[in-house]
């Protein structure tokens, strides 16, 4: 072989994996030591031997996280700003064509600036292309459902950054990190990541790369489903004294589901967005699982506005898609009533979960703790007759339930002796007393006695209830992909 | 058979009709709307209906007991086998019970059978108005489904439309909430929670058009359809309806010629005008024509076949697409995808905004004669703008894809998918207009103005009919596609 060319490739070798520290930097904290095969190291802005644009601007490759196979990429911004060209994008295309074809997750770090400006398209016939079944967009549409998808946002991501990161199932952003856009005569328009968390376009803030590259892991780790420690929480045993003797008092529901899950095991999604609905990947008994849960510590007190309905619906077909159990805690007044939730559009969205749950093919098991009125019950554990019923459906003893609000039915029905009432005092008197006789009826040992649950177990039977069904059906992912995962 | 138990049963079951109840009747036509008996007559081929549980129990006393709260039929829409109802807010409230219209869905998952219901009334009634603990009951929830999994089980195997002329909540807004279509009259009403409840919860006394108007949803795209009276409603839904079945053939557009002159080199124009010169003379039936308005989405035909229509406007915002915007075509791509409706996408738009909040010291001036409050709109992609394109990818039916203009940030895959989609575009041409070697934010991420031909419009519709010959439309299969999202 002629030396000259042998010493170029390893030069240029060389010089590239110099080159683009913060991409590489990204990868090496992400897959598992020397399992990266890289891709298009020798890409270049030009075609050039003295060309300096390492890798394209985007380094990419197969990899494992915890011994699983992984594409990664990460766009690298000292190289043009992290621009898009026509190479690194044809890069990326076969990376997600390796992910779709192998069922691999695809993990890209989004740092970069949209498409590059003066990007030069290679003059044939000199070049062979090499590209995937897909571009990089409707690749990543292909994939949702199939396999999952992380987009990391890390700087700042611009126009076709932007657009790839939110095509993603799971959007990660580094605080202080940045989305926009640059086009056109407006110059730049950019809000942070926290705006956008909030509003529910991403699903995890950590606080820098290193833990980004970490949250990436532990939400792979779900989809791989091997295992953990199988092991109950310390707190597991007092599960039952959070919610408190008083019905009207609010608790939080996120301690429930750590002392539900195994040990250490939850990873909350869209924690910053829509805060009466919790949605958080766990494990239970070392078994992947999805839990959605009503906040009544919340403002709403765990009522579904739209907001909460999108978020409900959209975890379900996540878990759906990635054949993940899904378990809800039900403890919510209802859908959200009033101008401001008919306004948002509830009479439409709040649809959505109970669509999503009737359309879903994993096992569902839920559980009342307290209250669930008009169709609340339905939000979250679908119907009795769907095309999937519930796996099983408990309660705690502390179960109320009604066609709407106990003290909201006590308005209606004792409408004109609380309007009549001498006193405030005797006003709620009376409401109570109606609403405590009401609750008598529905509640305990009677929602039992009606068949209302598969069965009224203590807080502390919970987890063995679940578990022991969980164990009789083995996660299988099918053949073909069920459908794709709902962006909003 | 005792004469006396024919005289018995019919003398039960005419409790219902309009005839033996002048007082209701008279109550109705005061306000100039039709009973649910008129509006079922008007809506279906004369002669066609089959009623399902005219009759609810027996009583004690061994008298038999009419249904109550609304009626339910199959019949015949020009023609259709359907799955009709209309609810009666004079008796009980309009509230259902036992159970018929769950048959009925049943029935139209089995036969498919589109659905059209008038879904007034505030919800599921707490116990059977006419029939007490002793009663024996006909009816009952039989059937695979209960209500609310009954209907989203419809969702994308039959036309599901539902008509609100009046106030309709709880149960009544959810049936209409999981429909394909929501026409409605004015002064109607779509709400969660009725009047009543937001005084309990919130202790605000509102009119139900105050809390929930079709007004109101009309702009934020809680319906799709507001009509001027019931008539109008009636002739909507048959409209719509009509365009699940093809036609053998249909002519040209008196402006077909003169389309090319409808398109500026540059600023805002009509685009209603452009589809309305595309497509079968007279046949573009615009849906969510308000809510959204930067995209056109509505059925047409092309020489009789229906076809879904996809088009940016840029006479509203230029053509921007916002995420409003960006639902309203997902929803509508997985609509035609469902019911298997080619869509023809006419594209020009500048790209994507996304709406912000107003900044807090800007928004008591800012705030809207609506009350909402004031936003701003920001260039930028969200989530929201990435359902199209997953929905594009995903849809099976061809579509047919024509760049007027421009096409920037995702507004080429929102508007017509990926070139190199699952389904890639049947046809995707561009007229002489069209920007091509623009560099936005986006156009690496593609194969920029992947185009088959550019062409003259006038040529367009040409085209599109003869491709479309080469494509049957089948809707044997087996079990559906998928659900139509609901927003």
């Amino acid at each position: 072989m002629e030396e000259q060319a042998v010493q170029q490739i390893l030069e240029a070798r060389a010089a590239s994996l110099g080159g683009g520290r913060t991409a590489r930097r990204r990868l090496a904290d992400l897959v598992d030591e020397d399992s990266l095969v890289e891709y298009g190291p020798l890409a270049g802005r030009g075609s050039s031997v003295e060309d300096t644009a390492y890798a394209d601007g985007l380094v990419g490759g197969v990899g494992t996280v915890d011994g699983h196979p992984v594409a990664v990429a990460s766009y690298e911004r000292s190289v043009l700003e992290g621009t898009q060209s026509d190479r690194n994008q044809r890069k990326l295309s076969k990376l997600i064509y390796l992910a779709q074809t192998n069922r691999w997750p695809l993990v890209v770090f989004a740092d970069g600036d949209g498409a590059r400006p003066d990007d030069h398209m290679p003059v044939p016939p000199i070049v062979v292309y090499t590209r995937g079944r897909w571009d990089a967009y409707d690749g990543l549409a292909e994939l949702s459902g199939w396999a999952p998808t992380v987009a990391v946002v890390s700087g700042r991501a611009l126009d076709g950054h932007a657009g790839l990161a939110f095509l993603c199932d799971l959007v990660i952003g580094v605080r202080g990190s940045t989305i926009g856009s640059r086009f056109g005569d407006g110059g730049l328009v950019e809000r942070g990541v926290e705006d956008y968390a909030a509003r529910g376009e991403i699903d995890v803030l950590v606080d820098d790369d290193e833990a980004a590259s970490r949250a990436v892991a532990t939400y792979l780790g779900y989809w791989f489903d091997d295992g953990g420690s199988g092991e109950p929480d310390p707190t597991h045993d007092d599960i039952g004294s959070i919610v408190p003797d008083n019905r009207r008092r609010p608790y939080d529901m996120r301690k429930v589901i750590t002392a539900l899950a195994d040990q250490s095991s939850v990873f909350e999604l869209g924690a910053a967005f829509s805060p009466s609905m919790i949605t958080s990947l766990a494990r239970l008994g070392g078994r992947s699982i999805g839990i959605f849960a009503n906040q009544p510590f919340s403002p709403l007190a765990g009522a579904i506005d739209s907001d909460a309905a999108d978020k409900a619906s959209r975890f379900v077909e996540l878990c759906d898609a990635y054949e993940l159990p899904l378990v809800s805690l039900v403890d919510n007044p209802g859908y959200m009533v009033g101008p401001d939730a008919e306004r948002g559009g509830i009479a439409r969205h709040h649809a959505r979960p109970l669509a999503s749950l009737h359309h879903r093919t994993v096992p569902l098991y839920s559980v009342q703790l307290r209250k669930a009125y008009g169709l609340g019950p339905y939000a979250m554990s679908g119907y009795g007759s769907s095309r999937k019923v519930p796996e099983l459906r408990l309660a705690w003893p502390s179960v109320e339930s009604g066609g709407m609000s106990l003290e909201g039915a006590a308005y209606l029905v004792k409408r004109k002796e609380i309007q009549a009432a001498a006193t405030k005092q005797e006003a709620r008197s009376i409401r109570d007393t109606y609403a405590e006789q009401m609750r008598d009826v529905a509640a305990g040992v009677r929602a039992g006695r009606t068949y209302s649950f598969d069965d009224v177990v203590l807080p502390t039977e919970t987890r063995g209830r679940i578990l022991s069904m969980l164990e009789r059906v083995p996660r299988t992912l099918p053949a073909a992909k069920k459908h794709p995962i709902d962006p909003r | 058979m005792e004469r006396q138990r024919i005289d018995d049963l019919r003398a039960a079951k005419l409790v219902q009709h309009d005839p033996a109840r002048p007082d209701a009747v008279a109550k109705v036509h005061r306000t100039g709307k039709l009973t649910a008996r008129e509006r079922i007559a008007e809506l279906i081929d004369p002669g066609t209906e089959v009623e399902y549980g005219s009759i609810a129990a027996m009583d004690p006393d061994g008298h038999w007991v009419a249904e109550a709260g609304g009626i339910d039929y199959v019949a015949t829409i020009d023609g259709q086998a359907v799955i009709v109802s209309s609810t009666d807010y004079t008796d009980h409230g309009g509230g259902y019970g036992a159970g018929r219209l769950e048959r009925l869905f049943a029935l139209a998952r089995e036969h498919r059978w589109p659905v059209v219901f008038f879904v007034d009334g505030g919800g599921s009634r707490a116990r059977h108005p006419r029939v007490g603990m002793d009663h024996v009951e006909l009816n009952g929830p039989y059937g695979p489904y209960q209500l609310f999994d009954g209907i989203a089980e419809l969702s994308g195997w039959v036309p599901t439309i539902a008509i609100v002329s009046g106030p309709s909540f709880a149960g009544h807004a959810s049936l209409a909430g999981f429909s394909d279509v929501v026409i409605a009259t004015p002064g109607s009403s779509v709400g969660m929670g009725g009047p009543p409840m937001v005084e309990a919860a919130l202790g605000m006394k509102l009119t139900p058009n105050e809390l929930a108007g079709v007004e109101m949803h009309e702009q934020t795209g809680g319906i799709d359809l507001l009509v001027d009276d019931e008539h109008q409603a009636i002739a909507a839904a048959k409209r719509y309806l009509s365009y699940y079945r093809d036609q053998g053939s249909g002519s040209p557009s008196p402006g077909a010629a003169d389309i090319g002159d409808l398109v500026p080199e540059t600023g805002p124009y009509d685009m209603v005008p452009v589809v309305r010169a595309l497509v079968d003379e007279g046949s573009f039936f615009e849906l969510r024509p308000v809510f959204a308005g930067s995209v056109l989405t509505g059925f047409a035909r092309m020489d009789g076949r229906s076809v879904g229509i996809l088009a940016s406007q840029p006479a509203v915002g230029d053509g921007m697409i916002d995420e409003s915007a960006a639902t309203k075509v997902g929803r509508f791509v997985e609509l035609c995808d469902a019911h298997e409706l080619p869509i023809i996408s006419l594209v020009d738009t500048p790209g994507c905004v996304t709406t912000w909040p107003a900044p807090v010291g800007e928004r008591a001036d800012g705030e809207q004669a609506d009350g909402s409050p004031s936003t701003v709109t920001e260039r930028g992609v969200t989530r929201w703008h990435t359902r199209p394109v997953i929905a594009h990818q995903h849809r099976s039916v061809p579509l047919f894809s024509v760049q007027i203009r421009q096409a920037h940030d995702m507004g080429s895959q929102i508007m017509s998918g990926s070139a190199n989609a699952r389904s890639v575009p049947v046809m995707a041409v561009a007229w002489p207009t069209v920007e091509i070697g623009h560099v936005d934010g986006f156009s690496a991420t593609r194969h920029v103005n992947a185009h088959d031909d550019v062409i003259e419009p006038v040529e367009t519709r040409e085209r599109i009919v003869r491709l479309l010959r080469h494509i049957p439309r089948s809707l044997e299969r087996p079990s559906k596609k998928h659900p139509i999202d609901t927003w």
